[in-house]
């Protein structure tokens, strides 16, 4: 394994992510070669985690664009601060000077607000972790748009000019396969997919994130997961689901899962009505063999 | 062990590419390019990370992993690693990757000319040999003249049709366009347009929810299976052309044809007059070959705005790697895929013929479409 790639495991392992090769590859290569990095896999393993456990382990700011359908560039890009110029243009009514002077000064830096995109590529000191969350949910014209910020890291403001990147960020896209997105949006990136842990792997995460919780209910607890993820549920639980039960778990000053603690818990990482009648049906009357399989 | 000579491993690595490209996968020369410097920045003895690195540049889509992986085995044997063949943790982490990955279906199967001709020869002459399942809550009334039909019944079917058509495409898009007279103030135009007045907001500017404009593109399949359906089908995709202004119809059974034009601006009866005059209905079916045909012969009609609906049965003579093909392009291509089945009404009825099997993994939605009550159903729970 290469010492970069070693390194980069360590930092993120030291934010506490439990991390394999793949991701460490991937994370590395995104960075070695400047290019954005694509990460796809279901609800709930982890994928936004990558961004934040990265701007974490190199120290640098985190930049968040949330996704959503109607997403436009005034909300990803930039947009100018109305009432801010208006009471300057109030303020200035007396002042002499030409329309042309007076518009120059109110279309200036001072009176842009920076969104997401915007501040990222604008960053003074170090590049900063672009993360550009459920790209999916936004809609095919805003990719376009953000396929020509990624290409080349300049957007142009039509008042001010074109705004090259200082440092260019690295950036981190998710998506959750809600819509497929376009080849071009793909091939500019790195792919890397995530899916959900090992035993072994969400053991080990249940473990360094809720430390409160002991060897035998964490154990029990991740196998009770697992098992439920092979049910075929309309809301398959995540990691961050198994967080949440351990930690309320854990809250509960339980020791070990029973029929009963998990009946009345099970809330925390079922979240439909009809999954938590299927687990029942077909989880809980051999919840014992469940949790001592393996064991 | 140090790696092999860097002009043998670049060859190498633009063999994969190519070989990558003559399966599914596209490889872009700048991802060729992106390859090989990958190669120079990671540690070549190293399978587990080449072949990750690799795979990480290459792939687009976690669908092309198990065909990237069989390359990469070729690969990596062909730089001489043949001892070190399958290290145990890349099964390891392999069976971890694949475990929920969805894979295409990779049938080799004879195709060409031959195989089409004797298929089609053997089903269109025992179409009526195929079973229909849920004939049970149809009416008596199954055969082939959809001529004879009461008209309250055709207009409840033309009035359900308008409202799922109105579910499907109106839909206000999220986005904002400039208007004259509207209910959200444009502040950025109405400032611009301040300059001029010394900046004194005079005539205020205004922007509302651009629409949606929708698409829809119905593919009917008339072959002998279908039969039972025909008269609803025909019904309901005559309702569907006249409710929207851009759809576009299309009847296939072993091949396709576009039949908009005979369904627009007519009266039903006149509509059904034209459309007799184009037969070709009933017998074997090759929906695979069909959609590909629309594909290559209709290519503008499908873009993001548009919604595909199939009716179909699927019971298919043809390949299913043809029909996945030509099922994945329309799939990239379309909104929304809408597959309605009639066999779907029967409650015993499961989707396990190879064309339907095959087709699953592309939809957006499956329902049935068997009689009326089928249709207000899909009403009441189309969620888009």
């Amino acid at each position: 394994m290469r010492e970069e790639v070693r390194k980069i495991k360590e930092l993120l392992e030291q934010q506490a992510y439990a991390t394999d090769a793949a991701v460490a590859t991937s994370v590395y290569l995104a960075m070695a070669l400047g290019k954005p990095l694509l990460i796809e896999g279901p609800a709930g393993v982890g994928k936004t985690e990558i961004a934040k456990v990265l701007a974490g382990a190199l120290g640098t700011e985190l930049i968040r664009l949330q996704c959503y359908e109607g997403l436009d560039a005034t909300t990803a890009l930039y947009e100018w601060n109305y009432p801010r110029q208006l009471l300057h243009i109030k303020l200035q009514e007396a002042t002499p000077g030409s329309t042309a002077e007076k518009e120059a000064s109110i279309f200036s830096e001072p009176f842009l607000l920076k969104r997401p995109l915007l501040q990222a590529i604008t960053q003074p000191v170090r590049s900063p972790v672009l993360l550009i969350d459920e790209v999916d949910r936004s809609d095919e014209e805003f990719e376009a748009f953000l396929l020509e910020v990624l290409s080349d890291f300049q957007v142009t403001i039509p008042e001010i000019g074109p705004i090259v990147a200082t440092h260019r960020p690295h950036v981190v896209l998710t998506s959750n396969r809600s819509r497929e997105l376009s080849d071009a949006l793909r091939r500019r990136c790195l792919y890397l997919w995530i899916d959900y842990p090992s035993f072994d792997k969400e053991l080990q995460i249940v473990r360094s994130k809720v430390p409160a919780i002991g060897e035998q209910l964490s154990s029990e607890l991740t196998r009770v997961i697992q098992a439920a993820r092979s049910l075929n549920l309309s809301k398959v639980p995540g990691v961050a689901e198994t967080l949440d039960w351990a930690a309320s778990l854990a809250a509960l000053n339980a020791t070990h899962l029973d029929a009963e603690v998990v009946n009345e818990t099970m809330g925390c990482f079922l979240k439909d009505q009809e999954d938590l009648r299927k687990f029942e049906r077909e989880a809980g009357s051999h919840l014992d063999e469940i949790l001592s399989s393996g064991s | 062990m140090s790696g092999p000579p860097a002009k043998s491993i670049v060859t190498e690595a633009v063999l994969l590419c190519r070989a990558l490209r003559e399966t599914d996968i596209t490889v872009t020369p700048a991802e060729s390019v992106a390859a090989v410097r990958a190669l120079r920045l990671i540690d070549l003895s190293d399978r587990l990370e080449t072949f990750l690195s690799l795979r990480s540049v290459l792939t687009t889509r976690v669908e092309d992993f198990p065909v990237f992986e069989e390359l990469f085995e070729e690969f990596w044997s062909r730089l001489g690693h043949r001892g070190q063949r399958r290290v145990k943790t890349v099964r390891e982490a392999q069976s971890e990757i694949n475990r929920r990955v969805p894979t295409r279906s990779h049938q080799h199967a004879p195709k060409g000319l031959g195989f089409f001709l004797k298929n089609w020869a053997r089903t269109s002459g025992h179409s009526e040999h195929i079973n229909a399942p849920s004939a049970s809550d149809i009416e008596s009334n199954t055969e082939k003249d959809f001529g004879q039909f009461a008209s309250d019944e055709l207009q409840e079917i033309a009035r359900v049709a308008r409202r799922i058509v109105r579910k499907l495409a109106s839909r206000p898009s999220r986005r904002w366009k400039p208007v004259r007279r509207g209910t959200r103030v444009n502040l950025r135009r109405s400032l611009r347009a301040s300059m001029r007045t010394g900046g004194e907001l005079i005539e205020l500017s205004f922007a509302q929810r651009k629409r949606k404009k929708t698409r829809l593109v119905v593919l009917c399949d008339v072959s002998g299976s279908m039969d039972l359906y025909s008269r609803l089908l025909i019904q309901f995709t005559y309702a569907l052309q006249n409710s929207l202004a851009r759809v576009e119809t299309f009847v296939f059974s072993t091949s396709l044809k576009r039949i908009s034009g005979y369904l627009k601006n007519r009266a039903y009866e006149r509509a059904l007059e034209s459309l007799r005059e184009t037969r070709g209905w009933s017998g074997g079916t090759l929906i695979g070959p069909s959609l590909a045909e629309f594909n290559s012969r209709w290519p503008e009609l499908v873009d993001k705005k548009t919604i595909v609906i199939i009716l179909s049965d699927g019971w298919d003579t043809g390949e299913a790697e043809e029909l996945s093909g030509a099922l994945t392009v329309l799939k990239r291509r379309a909104r929304r895929l809408i597959w309605l089945n009639p066999l779907l009404g029967n409650p015993s009825y499961e989707p396990l013929t190879r064309g339907m099997r095959t087709a699953l993994p592309y939809i957006d939605v499956f329902a049935p479409l068997h009689n009326l009550e089928s249709l207000r159903a899909l009403e009441r729970h189309l969620v888009l």
